[in-house]
């Protein structure tokens, strides 16, 4: 009896189209609009390479702090390639600029380092930042070498003088070593933060999950006797009712799990959205999340005494306000919601599910996911107990 | 049919303030299609659907084959067969799907389930409709896809709940014959409707229900018998004169007199030649009439009188 209601309630599930679009399709069109509009968004973001140009002077070439500092920025195989750099001479330079194909070029005037611009630009400005912080490490360095080595020629004897040479160069190579070896000043650090296409992604497979939640109610609802003449025709013959309720809960289980696995396919496939290393994740908090949609839907069908539609219209106004809430429209109101009314995202299963999603990136520990996860596991049995004890009832007072 | 398959005692369901059924008990005997007729709103549903035990009810108790009927009384609930009101099949099941589907929530053998279906699928006369979709199916077609959902698994006790609403008479016939052929196979049948000729082809025994009480029960001619009219007259005459009704009423059978649009309908309490002694009545005075004919009260006749309304009121 539980594997003939079990096929039909997929067949029937099946082919319902309208059930299909909005479990399978929709997804599927709302994360291609997502892709179309914000992969441009974080394109636009992220910093170009920067052409410059170097006049490569007497000054220049003696200038190791200068010459080491921008191979290292223009490095090709570095990730944080700051500049494409040409060594040219001054009137190649200005004439570079006057076409527009640099940013601006840095020239040693009197032993100072000059940059000149045409604009006024993020690049532009970037050159300029770049050129202070060498300057000033530059400076900074003399400094300190200066102060070291005349504390340790005054300890010389007069005889000794002479081993200042070498220890000068010595001290200098080391330094220079040291300035090589050290971590960029500036990275572009957009890429430790998840991207907008990512938390969009994250939201959508949580809209995703929670949808199935109309499956549920759909599948319970025919075995419901108050819900139309099926319902009454089933309710009559000697199945228990919980063999129908659970067998009809395992097709919609199933039905939301491939709506869900065809929404990773696509986005992985498709529109190539990188889950990275964390993916396993992703997947096993999409299934818990299809659970925790799963058990809403149950817990609408059987609760709420309303019509099909209206049980639709609850199920999809507590996932899209959930979506909102979470972040769905803008991050900014998860942060709001997190700093404000924090009780709304403890008991938002879409939250529950983007939050443990965004957690496998901002921390270095896994605690926060599995929080999330037992708390989705939780709001689902909590959910399903509701339904259970409404389900309990035998006999109705209208029908 | 001397065994209650269905006793039903003093059942009372009340909506709020409304009795929607009143002290109803009645016994339904192994082998008989017993009518429950009355008009819409007066408890014919509310009545099956207590006896099913969907419905809470205040007061009364019901028993099927000798046991309490409840929600969970599954040996019970193996026996019955309902046919409901509305049409109960999936949208998304061809007309085989639909039937092997409920027929499954009884049957649980593949082999035996197969052969079930087909016999209701013929039982129904829906042998070329196999792989039709209901909304593939006209109404009547979709009404004989609906019994045969509620018969393929071969129940004893049957509950047909005015299954030939909106159908068309082809489709209705088909049904009606279905249902003679569920008799003959040893079925017992509850059939509520409001069509009064249904009742009188298929009942054995008829309980006529108005406000969810029963107002009287009995075989056909039992009911019948119950009116105070004896036979009613219609013909059809043009230009009556005032002076001709005045002369009819006069006679001493009649108690009822009605002439509106060339129509004249006399209604007689009692009489053995009132047919000829009015066409006679007619030729005397040279009146030309067109169709004539005479009818034995009616089930609607009755109802009439014990409630002052029609059946379809």
């Amino acid at each position: 009896m539980f594997i003939h209601n079990f096929k039909y309630s997929l067949r029937i599930l099946f082919k319902d189209r309208m059930l299909i679009f909005w479990t399978f399709a929709f997804p599927i069109i709302l994360g291609t609009f997502f892709h179309m509009a914000f992969s441009d968004i974080e394109k636009n973001e992220k910093l170009d390479v920067i052409n410059i140009a170097i006049v490569e002077d007497d000054t220049h070439k003696v200038n190791n702090i200068y010459k080491a500092s921008f191979a290292s920025l223009s490095d090709k195989n570095s990730k944080n390639r700051l500049f494409d750099v040409e060594y040219t001479s001054l009137k190649k330079a200005e004439q570079l600029l006057e076409d527009s194909k640099i940013s601006g070029y840095l020239v040693f005037l009197e032993d100072v380092a000059k940059i000149f611009v045409s604009t006024n630009g993020i690049n532009e400005t970037i050159f300029k930042f770049v050129v202070d912080e060498i300057a000033q490490t530059e400076t900074i360095m003399h400094n300190i070498f200066d102060t070291k080595i005349n504390e340790y020629a005054l300890s010389l004897e007069p005889h000794e003088l002479e081993k200042l040479n070498s220890l000068y160069d010595d001290i200098y190579k080391e330094v220079l070593k040291m300035r090589e070896n050290s971590t960029d000043s500036i990275q572009d650090v957009s890429s430790n933060n998840l991207s907008y296409t990512m938390i969009e992604f994250y939201t959508l497979i949580a809209m995703s999950c929670l949808y199935g939640g109309i499956l549920s109610m759909i599948a319970i609802n025919k075995n419901l006797p108050n819900m139309g003449s099926n319902g009454k025709r089933i309710a009559i013959s000697p199945t228990q009712k919980f063999k129908l309720i659970f067998s009809s809960l395992l097709a919609s289980f199933i039905t939301q799990l491939i709506g869900v696995l065809l929404l990773f396919l696509y986005t992985i496939f498709i529109l190539h959205v990188d889950y990275g290393s964390h993916i396993f994740y992703v997947i096993l908090q999409a299934i818990v999340g299809s659970f925790a949609g799963l058990s809403l839907g149950l817990f609408v069908a059987c609760v709420f005494k309303v019509s099909e539609g209206t049980k639709t219209g609850i199920v999809l106004s507590i996932t899209m306000l959930g979506c909102f809430f979470s972040g769905m429209m803008g991050i900014t109101m998860k942060y709001i919601i997190d700093k404000n009314l924090p009780i709304i995202n403890i008991i938002n299963p879409v939250n529950m599910i983007t939050d443990g999603l965004y957690s496998l990136y901002y921390y270095d520990t896994m605690d926060r996911f599995y929080l999330n996860f037992v708390h989705l596991l939780l709001f689902s049995f909590i959910m399903i107990g509701f339904a259970l004890v409404e389900l309990r009832r035998q006999k109705y007072d209208s029908i | 049919m001397d065994k209650g398959v269905i006793e039903v005692d003093n059942l009372t369901k009340e909506y709020k303030k409304l009795k929607a059924v009143d002290g109803l008990s009645f016994t339904v005997y192994k082998g008989e299609i017993l009518g429950l007729l009355g008009p819409n709103g007066s408890g014919k549903s509310t009545t099956i659907n207590c006896i099913l035990s969907l419905l809470n009810f205040q007061e009364g108790s019901i028993k099927i084959l000798g046991q309490e009927m409840s929600p969970s009384a599954y040996d019970i609930k193996r026996k019955i067969g309902v046919i409901f009101q509305d049409v109960a099949v999936f949208e998304e099941l061809n007309v085989e799907n639909n039937i092997d589907y409920f027929c499954g929530l009884y049957i649980t053998d593949k082999a035996k389930r197969k052969q079930y279906v087909n016999e209701a699928i013929e039982l129904v006369g829906l042998k070329d409709f196999k792989k039709f979709y209901p909304k593939q199916l006209s109404g009547g077609l979709l009404r004989r896809l609906n019994i045969a959902c509620g018969i393929a698994h071969k129940p004893e006790i049957i509950f047909l709940d005015e299954p030939t609403v909106a159908v068309d008479p082809q489709s209705r016939n088909h049904i009606l014959d279905g249902i003679k052929k569920l008799r003959e196979n040893g079925a017992t049948i509850i059939y509520t409707t409001h069509y009064m000729e249904e009742v009188e082809i298929l009942c054995d025994r008829i309980i006529i229900l108005d406000k969810g009480k029963i107002i009287a029960s009995g075989t056909s001619d039992e009911l019948k018998k119950l009116a105070t009219i004896l036979e009613k007259i219609s013909v059809e005459v043009c230009n009556l004169a005032p002076k001709y009704l005045e002369d009819i009423r006069k006679n001493s059978n009649v108690k009822e007199v009605c002439y509106d649009n060339h129509n004249l309908v006399i209604t007689y309490y009692k009489g053995k030649n009132n047919l000829a002694e009015f066409t006679h009545y007619l030729e005397g005075k040279k009146i030309h009439y067109n169709r004539i004919f005479s009818e034995r009260p009616t089930l609607n006749d009755v109802f009439l009188e014990l409630t002052g309304k029609g059946l379809r009121d």
